[in-house]
C-alpha cells in the first residue's frame, strides 16, 4: 500500500508537468495580449512593451515556461496581473471557499444520494422508484445558473429564510482562522454567531451544486444495489433469517458502494471544478468566480495557479478513492 | 477496534484545537455581540452599502486603468484639481490656485496648507512631486498619459511646478482623472523588491481623500471608513462595496432595502425597479460613447470610398436602435464629441435612416453585392441585439453583413491589427476634454487599438487636430474642433450610434448625490448622506 502511494505521488509530478505545459501552450496560443489589458484601453506601442517587459511576455515562450516552472518548485506560481499580488497568496484566500463549499455538497449529495437509490432499489417499480428517477433525472438535466436564480428567488425573495449571497454576514467576524473553512473554524472557536451565519449562507449554494451529482450516485446506487440483490449470497442471507437494515447495509451496501466508490471520487472532483457556475450565481468568495474574472482578463498566472491546484486535487482524490478500495474490499489488500 | 481508535483520536485533537482557538465574536469584543445579524446594512443609517457587479484588481492609482477600480480610489485619494459637481470643467482641489506660462508648457501649482494623509503626513509640494515621479516611474498605463511630463519641481513647500515636453491644453484636465490621485510618499516604506510599493497599494489606499480602505474581503465586500485626518469629514462613517455578480439579485436585495444602490441591474430588468416605492431611478446622459468602427483604409476594398461609408451610416434605423437596445435609456449623437462636454456641437449633421439615399450611393459608388463583417465581443451585453439589429438594418440597402463575435481579448487584437470590416465599439473619456474623442479617434498617428481603430487617415484632419490640440485658447480650440467635426462626419469612418444613458437605481434615503458625466460610477461619497 505504502508503494502504491508512493507511486501514485511520483506520478503526481508528472500530471501536473503535463497540465502546466499544455496550458501554458494553450494561453499563449489564444490570440490576446494581457499587456494591452493591463495598460488600459488606449495604450500606445511604447507602453505596451514596457509592460510585457515588465510581464516577462517579451521573452521567448519556452524561457516564460522555463522561469513559470523554476518558480513552481519553490512554491512560486507568480503574480497575479489582475491583482498585482502572488497568485498562491490570491489562491489561499480563495481554495478554502471552494474546498467548504465542495465538501458540504458533496456531504449532501452521499447522504441524500445513497439512501435514496437504495430505496430505489428495493421498491423498484414503484411510486418511490419512479419518483427518485424524475428527481434526478431533473437533478441531472437542471441547469445550475437556472436552478440557483430559482432557489435564490424562492428562499431569499419570497420566503427570507436565507441570504443571496456572501459568506457571512458583513457584521459578523469571520471565525478565527485556523483551516479557512468557516464552519469547522467557528466550531472549534465555540463562535456561534459565526457558524449560524455561516451555515445560512452556505446551504442554498451547497444544495444547488450538489444536485447534479446527487443525482448520479442515486443511479449508480440504485443499479449497482439492483445487481447485489440479485446475487446468491444475498438470497441465502436472507434465507438465513437476516433483514432489515442490517440486511440491506451489510450485505447490499457494502458490495454496493465499490462501484459507487469510483463515482463519489470523480464527484467531487468536478463538484470542486463545478463550483464556478454557483460561486457567480450565489456571489460565493470562491476560486471559481477569480478564475473566470482572471480568464477575462487573461490573467494567465491566475488561470495557471488554478489549473495546477486543481489538478494536484483531482490527483489526490483519486488516490483517496483508490485508498478506499482497500478498505471496502480486503480482497484487494492480498 | 482501530476505527474507534481514530474517532477518539480525532475527538481529542478536536477538543484540544477547539480550546486553543479564540472566538472572535465573543461578546466582549468591542464590536458587539454581532446577534443581531439580518443582513440589512442598507437600513442603517451609519453605513452606505453600493452592489457593484465584480471584485477589483489593484487599487494603485500609478498602475490602474480600470474605471472600475476608481470608485474605491477616488474618494481614498485627492488630487491638484477636481470636477467640479456636474461639470466637465475643473475646480481647484489641493491645489488653491495655478497659472500656465505662455507657451503653455510650465504649469504652476499653488497648494492649499493642512491636506494630510490617512497617517498624518502632510501633503505639500514634495509630496505631489513624489507622487507623480512614482506614477512616471512605474510606466504603466497612467505613465502614458503623463509621458507629456519632463520635470517636476518644488518651488517652495507649498508651490509645484511641471514642464511639459510640450504644450498640451488637457493636461489640467487629466490631474482631477484618477491617476492624478496623491499618493503618500511613505508608500515606498512598503517597497519590495523594487516595485515602488505596487504590491502594497494593490490592496490598500495612502490618500488624503475623505475615506480610507479598511477592509477588503476578496470577492466579498471592500469597506471604506473615515479618513480622521481629511480635510472634510464625511457624514457617512462607513461604506460597503458589496459584490453581488447577479443583477436580480442585486434587484430583489434593492428591494428588501439591504443595499442603497445598485449598479449591476440589467437595462431589461430596470422598468421592474420603477415599481418600487423606496427607489429612485437617476437616469442622466453618460460621455459613454456606442459606436461602429467602420474600416477605412485596412478593411474591405469598398470601405475606402467614403460615399460607401456615409450609405452605412444612412442605412441605420437609430431611433429603433435606441428602443430595442436600450429601451429608450439612450440618446442619439450628433457629432462625435458627446453632449456634455465642451466642444459639442448642437447643430452638427447627423445621419437618419434613408434607405433609399444609402442605395444609392452606393450604386454611385459602384458598391455591388457588398459583404462585410462585424466584429465584436461579450464585452457589453447589449452587443448581441445591436449586432443583430445593424445586420438587420444594412440588408435593406443590400449590404451583407457577416457576424463575427470573438472573445473580448481577441477583439481587441484584432481591433489593433485591423482585422475587421466593422467593429462596435464604445469609448468613454478620461478627462473633460474633446481631445479625448477627436485627437483619439481621427489623428492617424493614433491608428488601432490607441483610438483611431477606423484606420481613418486624413492630412487635412490631422493638421487641424493637432493644432487644435496646442493651442491654449478654448475658443479657438473649440472652433477648430468644430470645423473638424464637419470634416469627419461628411467623411463617416464611424456610425455613431447614441449616447448611452447612466441609468442608476438608488434608494431614497440616499441624499446628494452628484453625477459627473467625467466620474461615471464614482461617489462624492463626502457629500452624501443617508437619512
Amino acid at each position: 500500500m505504502t508503494k502504491m502511494i508512493f507511486k501514485r505521488l511520483l506520478l503526481l509530478v508528472f500530471v501536473v508537468f503535463g497540465v502546466t505545459l499544455i496550458t501554458f501552450i494553450l494561453s499563449n496560443i489564444i490570440p490576446g495580449d494581457p499587456a494591452s489589458m493591463m495598460a488600459g484601453q488606449r495604450a500606445n506601442q511604447e507602453t505596451l512593451e514596457q509592460v510585457r517587459e515588465q510581464l516577462g511576455l517579451d521573452q521567448p515562450i519556452l524561457t516564460q515556461y522555463a522561469n513559470y516552472m523554476q518558480g513552481l518548485l519553490t512554491g512560486d506560481l507568480g503574480t497575479s496581473i489582475r491583482t498585482q499580488k502572488p497568485v498562491l497568496d490570491d489562491l489561499i484566500i480563495f481554495f478554502p471557499a471552494t474546498l467548504e463549499l465542495a465538501i458540504l455538497a458533496f456531504f449532501i449529495a452521499i447522504i441524500i444520494g445513497i439512501p435514496l437509490g437504495i430505496l430505489a432499489a428495493v421498491k423498484k417499480n414503484t411510486f418511490w422508484d419512479h419518483a427518485s428517477r424524475i428527481f434526478t433525472i431533473s437533478g441531472i438535466s437542471t441547469p445550475v445558473f437556472w436552478s440557483g436564480l430559482l432557489v435564490i428567488f424562492i428562499f431569499y425573495g419570497v420566503l427570507g429564510w436565507f441570504p443571496a449571497n456572501g459568506r457571512i454576514e458583513m457584521q459578523v467576524n469571520p471565525p478565527t482562522h485556523v483551516t479557512g473553512l468557516y464552519l469547522l473554524d467557528s466550531l472549534l472557536s465555540g463562535d456561534w454567531v459565526a457558524f449560524q451565519s455561516s451555515l445560512r449562507h452556505i446551504l442554498l449554494p451547497a444544495i444547488v451544486l450538489s444536485f447534479a451529482q446527487l443525482a448520479i450516485i442515486t443511479r449508480q446506487v440504485r443499479a449497482s444495489m439492483l445487481e447485489v440483490l440479485e446475487k446468491e449470497y444475498f438470497r441465502t442471507a436472507i434465507a438465513n433469517g437476516i433483514n432489515g437494515p442490517y440486511l440491506l447495509i451489510k450485505y447490499g451496501l457494502r458490495n454496493a458502494l465499490i462501484p459507487t466508490i469510483t463515482v463519489i471520487g470523480v464527484s467531487f472532483g468536478a463538484l470542486l471544478g463545478g463550483a464556478v457556475v454557483t460561486e457567480t450565481v450565489f456571489g460565493w468568495p470562491g476560486m471559481g468566480k477569480y478564475v473566470v474574472d482572471s480568464i477575462a482578463y487573461l490573467d494567465f498566472p491566475a488561470m495557471m495557479g488554478f489549473t495546477v491546484f486543481i489538478s494536484i486535487g483531482y490527483v489526490l482524490i483519486n488516490l483517496i478513492v483508490d485508498l478506499s478500495y482497500y478498505v471496502l474490499n480486503p480482497q484487494i489488500k492480498e | 477496534m482501530m476505527k474507534k481508535s481514530m474517532l477518539v483520536l480525532f475527538s481529542i485533537l478536536f477538543f484540544v484545537l477547539a480550546g486553543c482557538v479564540q472566538n472572535s465574536n465573543a461578546p466582549s469584543d468591542d464590536k458587539g455581540d454581532g446577534t443581531e445579524t439580518a443582513d440589512g446594512q442598507g437600513g442603517e443609517k451609519e453605513i452606505l452599502t453600493v452592489a457593484m457587479t465584480a471584485d477589483q484588481g489593484t487599487l494603485d492609482p500609478a498602475v490602474t486603468m480600470d474605471n472600475s477600480a476608481w470608485k474605491i480610489t477616488y474618494p481614498a485619494y485627492e488630487r491638484l484639481v477636481e470636477y467640479d459637481g456636474e461639470s466637465t470643467e475643473v475646480k481647484p482641489g489641493v491645489a488653491k490656485d495655478w497659472n500656465v506660462s505662455d507657451d503653455g508648457k510650465k504649469w504652476t501649482f499653488t497648494l492649499n496648507e493642512g491636506h494630510k494623509f490617512s497617517d498624518g503626513t502632510e501633503l505639500n509640494a514634495e509630496a505631489v512631486k513624489a507622487s507623480f515621479e512614482r506614477t512616471l516611474a512605474i510606466e504603466n498605463g497612467p505613465a502614458e498619459v503623463y509621458s507629456v511630463i519632463s520635470e517636476i519641481n518644488v518651488e517652495s513647500d507649498y508651490v509645484v511646478s511641471f514642464e511639459l515636453g510640450e504644450n498640451f491644453p488637457p493636461f489640467l484636465s487629466t490631474l482631477a482623472a484618477n491617476y492624478g490621485g496623491i499618493v503618500n510618499p511613505k508608500v515606498l516604506e512598503h517597497e519590495k523588491d523594487g516595485d515602488l510599493g505596487q504590491n502594497y497599494l494593490a490592496t490598500n489606499t495612502m490618500g488624503s481623500g475623505s475615506y480610507e480602505l479598511t477592509e477588503w474581503k476578496q470577492g466579498e465586500y471592500i469597506k471604506l471608513s473615515i479618513n480622521k485626518e481629511a480635510k472634510v469629514q464625511p457624514s457617512i462613517p462607513e461604506v460597503y462595496f458589496r459584490i453581488v455578480a447577479d443583477g436580480a439579485t442585486q434587484r430583489m436585495q434593492l428591494e428588501k432595502g439591504e443595499i442603497d444602490i445598485a449598479e449591476g441591474i440589467p437595462t431589461e430588468q430596470i422598468e421592474s425597479v420603477k415599481s418600487m416605492e423606496q427607489v429612485e431611478l437617476l437616469q442622466k446622459p453618460s460621455l459613454l460613447v456606442d459606436y461602429v468602427y467602420v474600416n477605412s483604409s485596412k478593411g474591405n476594398e469598398a470601405l475606402k470610398n467614403p460615399k460607401v461609408r456615409q450609405a452605412l451610416s444612412y442605412g441605420i434605423d437609430y431611433e429603433s436602435m435606441i428602443n430595442v437596445v436600450h429601451q429608450g435609456y439612450a440618446t442619439p449623437m450628433r457629432g462625435p464629441v458627446p453632449d456634455g462636454l465642451w466642444g459639442h456641437n448642437p447643430a452638427s449633421f447627423q445621419y437618419e435612416l434613408d434607405i433609399n439615399k444609402a442605395k444609392s450611393l452606393l450604386e454611385e459608388a459602384g458598391a455591388k453585392d457588398l459583404t462585410l463583417t462585424l466584429l465584436y465581443s461579450d464585452n457589453k451585453t447589449w452587443w448581441e441585439t445591436e449586432a443583430l439589429t445593424i445586420q438587420a438594418n444594412l440588408k435593406e440597402i443590400g449590404v451583407d453583413v457577416k457576424l463575427n463575435k470573438v472573445a473580448y481579448a481577441t477583439s481587441r487584437e484584432m481591433m489593433e491589427k485591423g482585422e475587421f470590416d466593422l467593429s462596435l465599439g464604445v469609448w468613454s473619456p478620461d478627462f473633460g476634454d474633446p481631445y479625448m474623442f477627436m485627437n483619439y479617434w481621427y489623428d492617424s498617428e493614433n491608428l488601432g487599438l490607441a483610438g483611431n481603430r477606423a484606420f481613418y487617415q486624413n492630412e487635412e484632419v490631422d493638421k487641424l487636430l493637432r493644432q487644435a490640440a496646442t493651442s491654449n485658447d478654448q475658443e479657438e480650440r473649440e472652433a477648430l474642433y468644430y470645423e473638424i467635426q464637419d470634416i469627419v462626419i461628411e467623411e463617416a469612418p464611424y456610425i455613431l450610434l447614441f449616447q448611452k444613458d447612466f441609468v442608476l437605481p438608488v434608494s431614497h434615503s440616499v441624499k446628494g448625490f452628484v453625477y459627473n458625466p467625467m466620474l461615471e460610477g464614482i461617489y462624492n461619497l463626502a457629500e452624501m448622506t443617508k437619512q
